[in-house]
């Protein structure tokens, strides 16, 4: 049903005039329906309606309509939608008691005054979604799906627990999606580009540039079915056998394509780029030394990847070389972020500590290179802000045909921290419950996703995650069975202060409460993984939005107990809580002692963490970082750093300064816009939430720590 | 002092049961699904992935640790004589092994 055609006026005063005396099925107003049709006004739809969508019986579905249908009368209305129609049955299933009737008889929809908005203003929940005609429509549909998951996936005590901000249940727009995807380029390298519903199929690449051609589409069509990230492991070496008939021009200009294709791919989720990563290794990893090595054409080539190291390093050089130059306007890359295992067999390889230079030196100029540690046998693919898959054995199994090494998060949830201190008022047996309570609840989100998914999943080639389950291997391209359900938290540091007076820099005793904090966390998870048979894993969540909005929430809810710790600006509203167990952004810390002491969360953190060091517009020695990077695998716990420094870009000029400034050095134009790593990622600072701008106020920059 | 244990964990059952540890002043840690205090002490100490490879772990007072099971028992020989405490009990021959990986962290 829908808008109803008004009559002209005294055709209309007739009609009014007969119908109080006719049978309703005479009614002669005409109603849009939702298949874009003209219909006549009939009582019966309605009934049909409440049969087909509610557990309610015949006879109240008739009485309804009737009383319906008299209100139409009665009120003498001209224009009746679609929509006014199901607002009033719901009115009256609600009046008559039914609310779980009126619940699954809800329409989903959006008022028009938020659309008038939606269409002018910029949505700034993700920084890396563009404002554009694309990305409204993403987020109208994200809107809609975001209201029928908590309405009709996840059950009331759940979505209520979400929608009070006691738990956070990320990507609600993408319900029908898992949260994100690390996977191999064999996958490509072996099957070619053959992906269900595409109009035409190609075979496995025979050039280095087609591979590049196939392995873009294909992260395109990968990002329309994840709502995060897609992550590429060992990127360097898969390429390797596609390298030897190129020189090294040939091989940097490959280089240049790939960052470009990624940084500029603007096909996914609303006009945004994809958010590729690429775990990029200067050694041939131990797990696929013995390998062989799949070469132009999906043929094996007959050496294993064990020899070709060279060719794997020529292009992790390349590739750092087009970090460093950065854009045409010398500006960085935001995608796709290069991330680099330091391992203890990175340390043995020849020519370590030139690579180590090199990217070092990318890190100080242009900060793009994340430094991933793997100490001890620790392998694992990282991706998105800080999410790691730990290869286990059966992963290191897989390795020998490393096409099928493919790692997906089903979806994450996170954890107001500094909720559950207002509530235990000191208590630490309260806390604890609290903290319990909310992981058991995370849980038992996940179970429901997990339930949904596995329902699309069951609908396999024909059903719109047909792209999931194609098994060219097989095996269902997403293994569900193997899927890991992340629970964050935001907040650590806030909560600490509550429960103990300080904050986590203050103290031993507070970092000791927060790391019994973080154990509890670890410890229920495993509980729970055991008893659900599902793998449930900590993640240190980006909370690029969450914890603007749980501050926000709190601030709403909790006025008295929040605004004596949340941060930022509250007269702006650009506040915030410290992310996932990260210290106080502004603590003055030296940058080593942040690492080690943000570092020892990280173990018990299993699904990835981060430390961030803050430049500012400061330029370390490469010198200078590579041998902090050394100090940090050698004698921290801290499982992955990134150096952030800060950039100017001129809009008028063109021109990229070092330094936030008001003014761009070169021409004076006040038209410029910042640029800095959000949460985990670069991205223009006019495109970030409130939330977020008062960190970057707040944050401590490491301006004359590295002798430069 | 501390030493880090589980409860499955064979080595440190034979630690226990060969050491007066309380006498000794070594507090114990077990680590399992229901101490979170011991977890966070241990990581503290910075050796969750240590513990994940290997447990016993004996944390001594400067904060140094060691890992090897040979390494613990001199060490707590060595204490014991100190403390007047003697051993408990003897270990029976040799040292008792861990083929069922229940020595380390789950």
């Amino acid at each position: 049903m829908g808008v109803v055609m008004p009559l002209n006026a005294e055709t209309a005063q007739a009609r009014t005039h007969q119908v109080v005396n006719e049978d309703s099925t005479d009614i002669a107003l005409f109603v849009r329906s939702s298949q874009d049709d003209m219909l006549g006004w009939n009582r019966q739809r309605i009934v049909d309606a409440l049969l087909r969508e509610t557990f309610i019986d015949r006879g109240t579905a008739e009485k309804i309509s009737k009383d319906i249908e008299l209100t139409i009368q009665a009120g003498k209305v001209k224009t009746i939608t679609g929509p006014l129609i199901r607002e009033m049955v719901n009115a009256k299933l609600l009046e008559m008691g039914l609310e779980e009737a009126r619940r699954m008889h809800t329409r989903l929809g959006v008022p028009l005054y938020d659309v008038d908005q939606l269409l002018v203003q910029h949505n700034k929940e993700n920084a890396n979604v563009p404002h554009g005609p694309e990305a409204t429509n993403l987020t109208l549909a994200e809107g809609i799906k975001k209201e029928y998951a908590l309405l009709s996936v996840f059950t009331p005590d759940v979505a209520d627990a979400h929608l009070s901000g006691d738990l956070h249940l990320h990507d609600l727009g993408f319900i029908d999606r898992p949260y994100c995807s690390g996977q191999s380029l064999e996958y490509i390298k072996k099957f070619g580009l053959n992906l269900p519903h595409a109009l035409s199929m190609a075979k496995p690449a025979k050039h280095a540039e087609v591979l590049l051609a196939h392995m873009v589409k294909f992260a395109a069509s990968l990002q329309s079915h994840f709502a995060g990230a897609i992550g590429w492991d060992a990127i360097n070496l898969f390429y390797a056998p596609y390298l030897e008939e190129l020189d090294d021009n040939g091989v940097k200009q490959l280089a240049q394509m790939m960052i470009y294709e990624f940084s500029q791919q603007a096909v996914a989720r609303g006009g945004q780029a994809i958010f590729s990563d690429v775990n990029i290794y200067w050694e041939v990893p131990k797990h696929f030394e013995d390998v062989p090595a799949i070469g132009p054409g999906g043929e094996y080539t007959g050496k294993t990847y064990r020899e070709y190291e060279k060719q794997a390093q020529r292009f992790a050089w390349a590739l750092f070389e087009v970090y460093k130059e950065g854009d045409a306007a010398g500006r960085p890359f935001f995608f796709p972020k290069p991330l680099v295992h330091i391992t203890e067999k990175f340390f043995k390889t020849d020519g370590h500590m030139d690579f180590l230079h090199h990217i070092c030196e990318v890190a100080s100029v242009k900060g793009n290179t994340y430094f991933v540690f793997d100490r001890g046998d620790t392998a694992k693919i990282s991706e998105c802000c800080r999410l790691s898959f730990k290869l286990e054995a059966s992963d290191i199994e897989d390795a020998k045909q490393p096409w099928k090494m493919r790692y997906s998060a089903l979806q994450n949830v996170t954890i107001n921290l500094p909720r559950l201190a207002f509530k235990a008022q000191g208590d630490d047996t309260k806390l604890f419950a609290l903290l319990t309570e909310k992981i058991q609840l995370a849980a038992k989100a996940h179970g429901q996703k997990k339930k949904f998914i596995e329902r699309l999943m069951s609908l396999g080639k024909g059903g719109p995650l047909s792209l999931l389950a194609m098994d060219l291997d097989g095996e269902p391209y997403l293994k569900l069975h193997r899927c890991s359900y992340l629970i964050g938290m935001v907040g650590l540091n806030e909560l600490i202060r509550v429960h103990l007076g300080q904050e986590l820099h203050d103290s031993d005793a507070s970092i000791k409460f927060g790391l019994k904090v973080i154990a509890h966390m670890n410890i229920v998870c495993n509980k729970l993984a055991e008893s659900m048979g599902m793998k449930f894993v900590l993640e240190q969540t980006p909370a690029e939005s969450t914890s603007f909005r749980f501050a926000k929430l709190d601030l709403a809810h909790f006025n008295a107990e929040a605004e004596k710790v949340v941060q930022g600006n509250r007269e702006k509203g650009e506040v915030y809580y410290s992310n996932s167990t990260l210290f106080n952004v502004g603590a003055t810390m030296s940058p080593i002692a942040r690492v080690e002491k943000e570092g020892l969360f990280h173990p018990l953190i299993e699904a990835g963490s981060i430390t961030h060091i803050w430049l500012g517009e400061a330029q370390p020695d490469k010198a200078a970082l590579a041998s902090f990077v050394i100090n940090v695998f050698k004698y921290t716990q801290n499982d992955q750093i990134a150096f952030s420094p800060e950039f100017t870009a001129c809009l008028e000029c063109g021109k990229t300064s070092r330094g936030l400034s008001e003014t761009c050095p070169y021409c004076e134009s006040k038209n410029v816009d910042g640029i800095t790593r959000i949460t985990g990622y670069f991205t223009k600072i006019s495109s970030w939430n409130k939330g977020k701008l008062g960190e970057l106020h707040d944050r401590y920059r490491n301006i004359d720590r590295f002798n430069n | 002092m501390t030493l880090f244990t589980t409860d499955d964990c064979v080595l440190c059952a034979q630690l226990k049961k060969q050491f007066d540890l309380p006498a000794m002043e070594v507090q114990v840690e077990v680590l399992g699904n229901n101490d979170a205090g011991a977890l966070a002490h241990l990581a503290w100490h910075g050796l969750v992935e240590k513990a994940r490879k290997g447990l016993p772990i004996l944390v001594l007072d400067d904060s140094s640790a060691l890992h090897e099971f040979p390494h613990i028992e001199s060490h707590l020989l060595d204490r014991a004589a100190r403390y007047g405490c003697g051993v408990t009990a003897k270990r029976s021959g040799k040292q008792a092994g861990c083929d069922s990986g229940s020595c380390a962290l789950q």
